[in-house]
């Protein structure tokens, strides 16, 4: 019963900002994950359970021949191996505009990696014993492997349906752009190129599947249990109550791990016909082969300014490479452009782009979705342009940022919002202006860019009306627990304990007593799951509702207990107490929930949260909306070594709009990691393909995230607030936001240290030392 | 040299005995067997984790006769006789380590994958450096990957965990 | 993944080692560390029907100081080993300094010396720094022993020039005259990365002028390599900025790297010059370190 405390004198009349929420408590799930007890999906094993892996392409783009599995199915040990023929041939995908993807390929193969079989066998070995069995006799095709020119009329189709390798087309135009191009003082355009990166958690993607009794339940380590159950369901035509999907612990997704694979279908599948749970997984080179990172992309950025830097018109030209097959990509393209007016306020702004298709992974959702690239792009432009002028690039953001209550070109509101504040701080923090006017020593560079991101995509991935996250919370009998129960996912983010720590404060509660019930369509309610920073406020406005009905039960009860009208009661951290008179004993949260339970059964809160309506009316108006939006500033200094050039941050800062903070060590774990990884996209990560569009480095070895000795010290600051009505306390996300300015920042310290304007990503070391050569041999040249 | 029998397959099966956490086992392997694998499907010790199978991310590291060490890349049977020690024996049964302590202090855990790795590398680090500077901290920690948290609070947490002061 | 099956061997000695190789001449390997071999194995590169463990064997595993002979090192020393010991970092810091920058910490406490060696990948760490310093390998076989220069091991990547049956045994590093030595690595990250180029540098000083010197490089040709036309340039001359930069540019015209997706034939041999100057430079001031 630790934390119940009887005062006798009532210390808890004055308010205190807020218990439970605003403080680093410590995660939910940290003692299990700290002492390896913690169960991730690959950690399960169930009775008689068999393994399963799947046989994919070896070629690019290829039609199937033939495929004989006799061969694989004469090793012992290999229980069941299926092709197409033994899988529904209904096509998938997490996009519903474009169901593209089959369980099993069918005719053809459209990407190295693409899937053709799969084995269930009692153990892991006999599974790539079997798989070197199968025979398959493929007539290979010429491949598209270059976005750029997958378009031309001499290329080879990917997709019946879709000509020209056309996957996704998007053209916006707001206000008159052309006008304001030929009225500005300064017109620019740039062009910038973005390379493929890939999410890269570090638990490897597997999925257990149970088919029995015309149930299906499914383990899986994924971002979201409900577009899990309901892909699943309506691959298979089950009913979707007939659907359980679970999420064991997750090992991070940053969007990889939103759809479902090969693994959960093909996994279905073999349990079916062998009546025995099927453990699928990935190895490390399976899940780059199966991607859904980062797309790459073409960026062309025109802008128009004002002799004063004022942005008066924005054009933005783009191509994607989409891969072999849609994914999320829809959403991707249309993000792409749609947050580009976020950070800045222009009223004329056209939006262009082409999704293609190619013979390679298909590409998705990774952390900050469509987002980073085009704003790499468009703050790498932004000082380029600032430079023209010769005006500060801090100083041209301050002329164009973004300001409360305002509306975007495009038909997003924003009510909160403290960029212009995060602009002066950055400013301070990094004692910009002194390095600016003094100069720094030579290589040594500092650059900065802002960000944003919707907490919450407005619109659920598929046409529903149900809402947008609900949650339950059960009091246990005693009152000395209370149980929430939500699919919010936490998959590493922290969303289960911050969740707690909301519902604990909405219910007058303390959060050492929480318990959490979640990641499972049978016991808890709908939420869409872990993807566009949602979790925190949506499942929140859930949590508080759910909340507040306990704390409105519970003080009915203690008013009946205490002779005292509710309405003069209040709890905090587990305390009941009269407001007006200070002199009567307080109860505790335990004592009335007992007595609740006595006299009415279960205490039960239910809370619901449904986005309202947003965003306008043209083609693609959902995407980008969100009730709310996130805003930061980030800086970075580099020193970089202008004989080989080797880039070192020396040090990092970010400067957050984030609302009220929920967890503040989450919190900056969240900037951390995400800076962490957009610096390392913008220096070392690239997916390479070789010529016949198989990865190079499908490895952790080869495809280079940072390690411990490449982070840069780091610095955390915030613009606190709590005044944005659409969230929950005023909160706003932040693991997304948080690598939405990194590549900007860190491209534009690399540019400040050198001269050097490097287009394409990544800023690899040998570019930089090209660019310096370069720029070298042309001053001599000149001389 | 171990004890062996043939299967019916004719592939040996090695008697194996390894310490691990304290626990002295006594297996039969094949030769192929990984230790990550054996102490994962043979022991149930799942903690420790699987991530690249190439010794490159750290997320299998266990402590081989005190030394971290990829498991996904040593042979069960060349453990045979040796001391194990993985992420289920580093608390006492009643109390966490110092370093889990600090780890969860710090938010230095997030989607929790690396993390078993991760204090397993700090714990040899302190055992053979109980004060090491932060830059030693990184180097110690800089075959473990993580994709989560940018490290830093993980480097608090290690600095915490040596006694010394963490500047914020 | 997965290991294809194999038989497995602990010979107590050397001799029984060979022994053991002789009579499985086509279809067995030895393991060292295994941090080479397994990945190789898992990736279907090899396939060994038999794996020999010689990491176990007596007297395999240590490092020390042979009056007459020089530093020598087991070569079933780990990496770590290497790092750790006091023989080396005493007399040869620059060995210790070459051997942290190998991978990362839980490779370093596996892998071997002798495995570096023998795996023969043109981007290995030890070879450059062990051939600046004229170390030797000692190589026993069923028909006895004999002495390879280190830099004599490799003959292609993933080749060496070692009979099936035989094995390295031990490094050694004798006495010498030169007056410091130092390795360079230039890697895309700042671990658990491959070389891009590595630059190992050797050094006799008197006087300002350089009596003798050893350059090696590692991952700009199929094996590591000597760049024995910068030596021959730089011997007898005074040290200068220009002399280095001069050395420099030599080392990168006779290098022969190749382009791959890390970096390409002219980024690396520019790092070659930037490195060997550096390396010299390093190796001038600072002794061995």
């Amino acid at each position: 019963m630790e934390g119940i405390r009887y005062p006798k004198e009532n210390t808890l009349y004055k308010k205190k900002e807020y218990t439970q929420i605003g403080q680093s408590k410590p995660r939910i799930d940290g003692v299990s994950k700290a002492t390896g007890a913690g169960k991730y999906c690959g950690d399960l094993k169930f009775p008689n359970m068999l393994y399963g892996k799947m046989l994919t392409s070896p070629h690019a783009h290829a039609k199937i021949l033939s495929i004989d599995t006799s061969e694989a199915e004469k090793i012992p040990g290999v229980i069941k191996v299926i092709t197409h023929k033994d899988v529904p041939d209904l096509k998938y995908g997490i996009s519903p505009a474009r169901w593209d993807e089959n369980v099993l390929c069918i005719d053809k193969v459209r990407f190295v990696g693409d899937k053709v079989a799969a084995v269930a066998c009692v153990d892991e070995e006999t599974c790539y014993k079997a798989l070197k069995a199968i025979k398959v006799e493929y007539e290979v095709l010429p491949a598209v492997l270059d976005y750029r020119t997958a378009m031309n009329e001499d290329m080879p189709q990917i997709h019946e349906e879709y000509p020209r390798n056309i996957n996704t087309e998007i053209h916006q135009l707001f206000g008159d752009v052309d006008k304001a191009l030929e009225e500005a003082y300064h017109v620019r355009t740039d062009v910038f190129e973005g390379q493929r990166t890939y999410q890269c958690p570090i638990e490897p993607h597997s999925a257990i599947s149970i088919w029995k009794d015309n149930k299906l339940t499914v383990y899986s380590s994924t971002q979201s249990v409900h577009y899990f159950q309901y892909y699943i369901a309506r691959e298979f035509g089950l009913k979707m109550g007939d659907v359980r999907v679970i999420r064991p612990l997750v090992g991070g997704g940053f969007g990889g791990k939103l759809e479902p694979t090969g693994l959960e279908f093909n996994g279905a599948v073999l349990s079916r016909l062998t009546g025995r749970p099927v453990k699928m997984f990935y190895d490390r080179a399976e899940m780059f082969a199966h991607n859904r990172g980062r797309h790459q992309g073409h960026y062309e950025i025109t802008t128009g300014v004002s002799k004063e830097g004022k942005i008066l018109a924005a054009k933005a030209n783009f191509v994607l490479d989409g891969g072999a097959y849609t994914s999320l990509g829809i959403a991707t393209a249309y993000y792409a452009g749609g947050l580009l007016p976020l950070t800045y306020d222009f009223e004329n702004y056209q939006f262009d782009l082409v999704r293609m298709y190619t013979n390679l992974p298909a590409c998705g959702a990774q952390r900050g979705h469509g987002a980073p690239q085009p704003k790499y792009a468009f703050e790498s432009h932004l000082d380029n342009v600032a430079e023209d002028l010769g005006i500060d690039p801090i100083e041209i953001r301050k002329r164009n940022a973004r300001q409360a209550n305002t509306n975007t070109c495009n038909g997003m509101g924003i009510q909160s919002c403290y960029l212009s504040e995060a602009l002066d701080k950055i400013e301070e923090i990094t004692d910009w202006k002194a390095k600016k006017e003094k100069g720094l020593p030579k290589g040594r560079g500092i650059g900065m860019a802002t960000g944003s991101f919707v907490t919450g995509a407005g619109y659920p991935i598929y046409r529903n009306d149900y809402p947008s996250s609900s949650c339950m919370v059960r009091v246990n009998e005693d009152g000395t627990s209370a149980t929430l129960y939500a699919n919010a996912i936490d998959i590493g983010q922290g969303s289960d304990t911050v969740l707690c720590q909301m519902t604990a404060e909405a219910m007058g509660y303390r959060y050492e007593n929480m318990k959490i019930v979640t990641g499972d369509t049978e016991t808890a309610p709908l939420d869409f799951g872990a993807y566009s920073s949602r979790q925190t406020a949506y499942c929140g406005w859930a949590c508080k509702r759910a909340g507040e009905e306990i704390k409105a039960k519970i003080l009915e009860t203690a008013g009946f207990m205490m002779h005292l009208p509710p309405e003069d009661l209040e709890c905090e951290e587990g305390i009941i107490f009269s407001k007006s008179r200070p002199k009567v004993e307080p109860i505790t949260f335990e004592e009335a929930a007992k007595k609740y339970f006595i006299i009415k059964g279960p205490l039960v809160g239910t809370g619901v949260y449904t986005v309202p309506r947003l965003g306008g009316y043209h083609k693609g108006a959902p995407v980008a909306t969100s009730p709310s939006y996130s805003f930061c500033t980030q800086a970075a200094e580099v020193q970089v070594d202008e004989e080989t050039g080797e880039i070192e941050v020396l040090h990092a800062w970010d400067v957050h709009d984030a609302g009220q903070i929920i967890n503040p060590a989450l919190m900056k774990g969240q900037v951390h990691g995400a800076f962490g990884m957009g610096f390392s996209e913008t220096v070392m990560e690239e997916v390479v393909f070789n010529k016949d569009g198989k990865i190079i480095n499908p490895d952790v070895g080869g495809y280079r995230i940072i390690t411990a000795l490449d982070m840069p010290n780091f610095t955390n600051d915030l613009i606190p607030s709590n005044d944005e009505p659409a969230t929950p306390w005023g909160l706003k996300e932040i693991g997304e936001g948080s690598n939405n300015p990194t590549m900007g920042a860190v491209r534009n310290a690399i540019y400040d240290a050198t001269g050097v304007n490097i287009a394409t990503l990544p800023l690899s070391y040998e570019k930089v030392w090209r660019a310096i050569k370069e720029k070298k041999e042309k001053e001599q040249a000149a001389k | 040299m171990s004890n062996f029998i043939v299967d019916n397959n004719g592939i040996k099966r090695y008697l194996v005995t390894i310490n691990v956490n304290g626990i002295e086992y006594t297996k039969v392997v094949k030769a192929n067997t990984l230790l990550v694998n054996f102490l994962r499907e043979e022991l149930d010790l799942t903690g420790t984790k699987k991530g690249c199978e190439l010794g490159d991310c750290g997320s299998c590291t266990v402590l081989l006769d005190g030394k971290p060490v990829n498991s996904c890349l040593i042979l069960a049977i060349e453990a045979d006789g040796m001391k194990v020690t993985t992420i289920e024996g580093v608390a006492s049964t009643s109390n966490l380590d110092n370093i889990q302590e600090k780890f969860l202090e710090y938010g230095a855990i997030q989607c929790g994958y690396c993390s078993a790795g991760m204090i397993l590398s700090a714990k040899a680090l302190l055992t053979e450096n109980p004060k090491p500077t932060e830059e030693e901290v990184r180097a110690g920690i800089s075959g473990n990957l993580c994709r989560c948290t940018g490290y830093i609070n993980i480097i608090k947490a290690i600095m915490a965990a040596s006694g010394q002061e963490v500047l914020n | 993944m997965y290991l294809p099956d194999f038989d497995y061997y602990v010979p107590a000695s050397v001799a029984e080692a060979c022994q053991l190789l002789a009579e499985n001449i086509d279809c067995a390997k030895v393991i060292s560390g295994g941090t080479d071999l397994l990945p190789k194995m898992k990736h279907g590169l090899l396939s060994p029907q038999i794996l020999v463990s010689i990491k176990k064997i007596p007297g395999l595993r240590k490092i020390e100081y042979v009056q007459g002979k020089g530093v020598v090192i087991g070569a079933a020393s780990t990496i770590n080993d290497i790092v750790f010991s006091e023989v080396v970092q005493q007399k040869y810091p620059s060995v210790s300094n070459a051997a942290h920058t190998m991978a990362a910490n839980q490779v370093r406490h596996s892998g071997t010396v002798g495995g570096n060696l023998v795996s023969a990948v043109p981007s290995a760490d030890m070879p450059p720094i062990l051939m600046a310093l004229n170390a030797t390998a000692t190589i026993e076989g069923p028909n006895g022993q004999r002495q390879l220069p280190v830099e004599d091991v490799f003959c292609g990547p993933s080749k060496c020039l070692l009979e099936k049956s035989e094995i390295i045994t031990e490094i050694i590093i004798p006495d010498q005259a030169m007056t410091g030595s130092t390795y360079f690595k230039f890697a895309l990250r700042r671990a658990g990365a491959l070389a891009v180029v590595g630059v190992a540098a050797a050094v006799q000083v008197e006087n300002d002028v350089i009596k003798d010197a050893r350059v090696a490089l590692g991952a700009v040709a199929p094996v590591p390599m000597r760049a024995k036309k910068t030596e021959e340039f730089l011997i007898g001359k005074k040290i200068s900025d220009e002399l280095l930069e001069e050395a420099g540019k030599i080392a990168a015209s006779e290098c022969k790297p190749i382009t791959d997706f890390r970096a390409s034939e002219e980024y690396r041999r520019d790092l070659v010059r930037i490195y060997t100057k550096r390396a010299l430079r390093k190796a001038i001031d600072h002794g061995h370190i």
